[in-house]
């Protein structure tokens, strides 16, 4: 890259600029149910601000993702500004702003599952594909995408399909039977995972898929606090 | 009343205060980025943690716990607190950045993380020199960083609104800015989006920062991130000089900086006052720097000709002195209190009659804040002198019968009081700020007017208020009180001055006085000489002996103005 070739990046939205729609006016309506949901997330919070992450996940179920003009219809019905929940859509990871495939991999590369060889996996399901994180498949079925932290470092490597079931302690036959899994349509069930705490009942194995090491044994937690 | 140790230093608090600032009120200055005295305090740049503690007490007795050597024993919080967020209580103990090498290296440290994404541009950021991450980096920051790594790119020059710049990179996340429009303005236009080392502000899809006071984000934000678009690459800070004035963008009386560099107004930033505009002005009236640049009236003029002034002193005198008719005389809300008053003299040296002056007020063009209804600065001043708002009908009767015409600062063809054709046989005497006003080409005498910023002088806001005007630019025949004001006495260091000094450009300065010397100089050669050291003697003696101007002596204004008496309802 030569000095000059770097073009800064645009926000995603111009201020000011045409924005492309998705959804049609007509579509954006709550349907009786809907709008009984809505009113008792407003109902939990003292105030309607509360209410904006279960509006956006609501729309988020109804829509597939959150377009623009969805987020401005969320942010109508409950009556808070426009630009605030579009800050809140924009913070999270799990709110979809484009259009994804129908099966979302986030594949974690966090601290943990990095030195657990997380990138390994990320860059074997980009092979497997043929395409690279942030990008989805010819005809809509898998995106990948890099995720931060999602809370199962026991378990690294780890990757969490669709917002939904987390598939632990991969390997590469791990990617590949998920991939001809979902493939035929069969999503991964939620799976429990061990904590240090059950060590005793796994015989000091707090892994399932590896033979038993001392030095990764916990002591009880009673006999760490003073 | 309650006590806090500072550094080892007891202060006493009034209870309900917030560290920080109390700290800030006492003069100990503690790094700060996101909070500010208008916005709720989020505590979320972290710079201005202090280690804080409170006695320890006896669970038993209540007694202080004292150590070997008789002194209290303090319970440290176990984490630096932010002291933007720390709510004073009696008895604590502090210890800020002064006093502790460990509470210095946190700052330091909270700096250096800061600065991993910023540019560092500082050589071409519009906020170098008036930037708090470049002040505060400086002052407590580390010596260099230890990040050796390509920097988070984000969105560059990005248009916010008509009047806003964004540049994220630069941006600290400090949020004042998205605060402001949420607590301040309400109009809730940005929102921080994204996340982590890669969030900055933004407006929702498709919208615009349009609010109409959107530019006091460019001044709340502490980093270059946010811009006037109208300033951006105009000027450094350190080549302009800042003067505090008042603004003459309506009847709030907004307190402004003015920004000069080489004798022109390049930026106007509000100046604080909690009793006028807070912190605030309207982005309206910032744009009007123009104004007092561009089409200017320069040198005086006789018949339309270039004269010196003295020639339009002698045409000015005679032609009052000669009148056969009645003399008129139009007061302005344009013009400072002291003009006003001087024309009433001069009026009365001639007989004549100040019929009153010309109103702008427009009911419906305020916005109930900042914005008055009133586009004209000094009404309230003219009324307090008996100068009553002008019936157009009035003037255009005793037009008939008259013979000379003066009009102070305005422009009544224009405001539509009086047409061209009206001034037939009327000779009009003319103070006028710019080449553009339409009564000039009426005018027999014109005297090019010093405006707002070029002149000393009081204005009385709608509310009562008199605040006093200070010379920001230099005009063509500075007199010692201009001098005076601007500080640039007759001292040696002040002739030589540096290139980027506000009298260094001649090219820049208009010819044209202040009321305050061309009405004396008319008064001398009417016979009447009026016997004032400048304008601030004017006020001097209208303080004195007019109830309505009590206590509006200049030392009393000083820069926050004074609070003049009701007068209630004009007879």
């Amino acid at each position: 890259m030569t000095p000059n070739s770097f073009i800064s990046p645009q926000p995603a939205y111009v201020p000011g600029e045409p924005v492309e729609r998705h959804v049609a006016d007509e579509e954006l309506v709550w349907t009786e149910d809907e709008q009984q949901q809505i009113a008792a997330f407003r109902a939990q919070y003292p105030t309607h601000d509360g209410a904006v992450m279960k509006g956006l996940w609501l729309a988020q179920d109804k829509f597939g993702w959150l377009p623009p003009e969805v987020i401005q219809f969320v942010a109508e019905t409950l009556e808070i500004p426009y630009a605030k929940v579009y800050g809140v859509a924009t913070f999270y990871t799990q709110y979809f702003k484009e259009q994804k495939g129908q099966f979302v991999l986030d594949v974690c590369t966090c601290f943990s599952c990095q030195v657990c060889g997380g990138y390994d996996i990320l860059h074997y399901l980009e092979d497997q594909l043929g395409i690279t994180k942030g990008e989805t498949t010819d005809g809509g079925l898998f995106t990948i995408q890099e995720a931060e932290c999602l809370g199962a470092c026991g378990s690294a490597p780890m990757l969490q399909v669709t917002n939904g079931p987390y598939v632990h302690n991969l390997t590469t036959e791990k990617v590949d039977a998920l991939l001809a899994d979902l493939r035929a349509g069969n999503m991964p069930g939620f799976q429990s995972v061990t904590l240090p705490q059950d060590e005793d009942e796994l015989g000091g194995n707090r892994r399932s898929d590896t033979d038993a090491v001392t030095t990764y044994q916990t002591p009880p937690v009673s006999e760490t606090l003073h | 009343m309650p006590q806090v140790f500072i550094d080892g230093q007891p202060y006493e608090f009034e209870e309900g205060g917030k560290l920080l600032q109390f700290c800030l009120d006492q003069g100990i200055e503690i790094p700060h980025f996101c909070y500010h005295p208008a916005l709720s305090v989020p505590a979320n740049c972290r710079q201005c943690q202090v280690k804080a503690g409170l006695p320890a007490r006896d669970r038993a007795t209540g007694e202080l716990v004292t150590d070997e050597n008789g002194l209290p024993v303090i319970n440290y919080f176990p984490k630096p607190q932010t002291s933007c967020s720390l709510d004073l209580v009696d008895g604590m103990v502090v210890h800020t950045q002064y006093d502790s090498e460990e509470v210095a290296a946190i700052q330091a440290d909270n700096l250096e993380m800061m600065l991993i994404n910023h540019p560092l541009d500082c050589p071409i950021c519009d906020q170098a020199g008036q930037c708090p991450l470049q002040n505060q980096a400086y002052k407590y920051g580390p010596e260099g960083s230890r990040f050796e790594f390509e920097k988070v790119h984000k969105p560059k020059r990005v248009q916010l609104g008509p009047n806003v710049v964004l540049d994220a990179e630069r941006c600290i996340n400090c949020t004042r800015c998205t605060r402001f429009t949420a607590e301040v303005t309400e109009s809730h236009q940005l929102s921080i989006v994204n996340r982590g080392d890669k969030n900055y502000p933004m407006t929702a899809p498709g919208q615009i920062l349009d609010d109409p006071y959107s530019m006091n984000v460019c001044d709340l934000c502490p980093v270059g991130a946010l811009t006037e678009d109208y300033f951006r690459f105009k000027a450094r800070v350190w080549e302009m000089s800042k003067t505090p004035s008042v603004s003459d963008f309506g009847a709030k009386g907004i307190n402004v900086d003015y920004w000069v560099r080489d004798n022109q107004i390049l930026r106007i930033t509000p100046r604080a006052n909690l009793d006028v505009n807070e912190y605030w002005m309207p982005d309206a009236a910032r744009l009007v720097y123009e104004r007092y640049n561009e089409n200017r009236l320069q040198g005086a003029r006789v018949n339309g000709a270039a004269v010196a002034w003295e020639t339009a002193y002698d045409e000015a005198a005679r032609v009052l002195k000669d009148a056969d008719g009645s003399v008129l005389f139009l007061g302005s809300a344009w013009a400072t209190v002291e003009d006003n008053y001087l024309l009433t003299k001069l009026a009365d040296t001639v007989g004549g009659e100040v019929l009153g002056y010309i109103p702008y007020h427009e009911e419906g063009r305020g916005d109930g804040w900042l914005i008055s209804d009133d586009r004209a600065p000094n009404a309230q001043g003219c009324e307090r002198l008996g100068i009553r708002a002008l019936d157009a009908s009035l003037l255009q009767s005793k037009l008939a019968g008259a013979s000379v015409l003066y009009v102070l600062d305005d422009d009544p063809v224009a405001a539509g009081v009086l047409s061209g054709a009206d001034l037939e046989g009327v000779t009009v005497i003319l103070h006028a700020s710019h080449a553009t006003n339409e009564t000039l080409p009426h005018a027999a005498v014109a005297f090019p007017a010093a405006m707002c910023v070029e002149t000393i002088g009081t204005y009385v806001n709608e509310a009562g208020r008199a605040q006093r005007l200070r010379p920001a630019k230099m005009i063509r025949s500075m007199n010692r009180s201009l001098m005076m004001a601007m500080g640039t006495g007759q001292s040696r260091i002040d002739r030589g001055g540096t290139p980027f000094d506000r009298w260094h450009d001649v090219t820049n300065k208009v010819d044209c006085l202040p009321g305050w010397t061309v009405i004396p100089e008319l008064a001398d050669r009417l016979g009447r000489p009026m016997h004032y050291k400048g304008p601030e003697r004017v006020m001097d003696e209208l303080a004195e002996t007019n109830p309505a101007f009590t206590g509006a002596t200049y030392p009393a204004m000083d820069l926050l103005g004074v609070a003049l008496e009701d007068i209630g309802e004009p007879a």
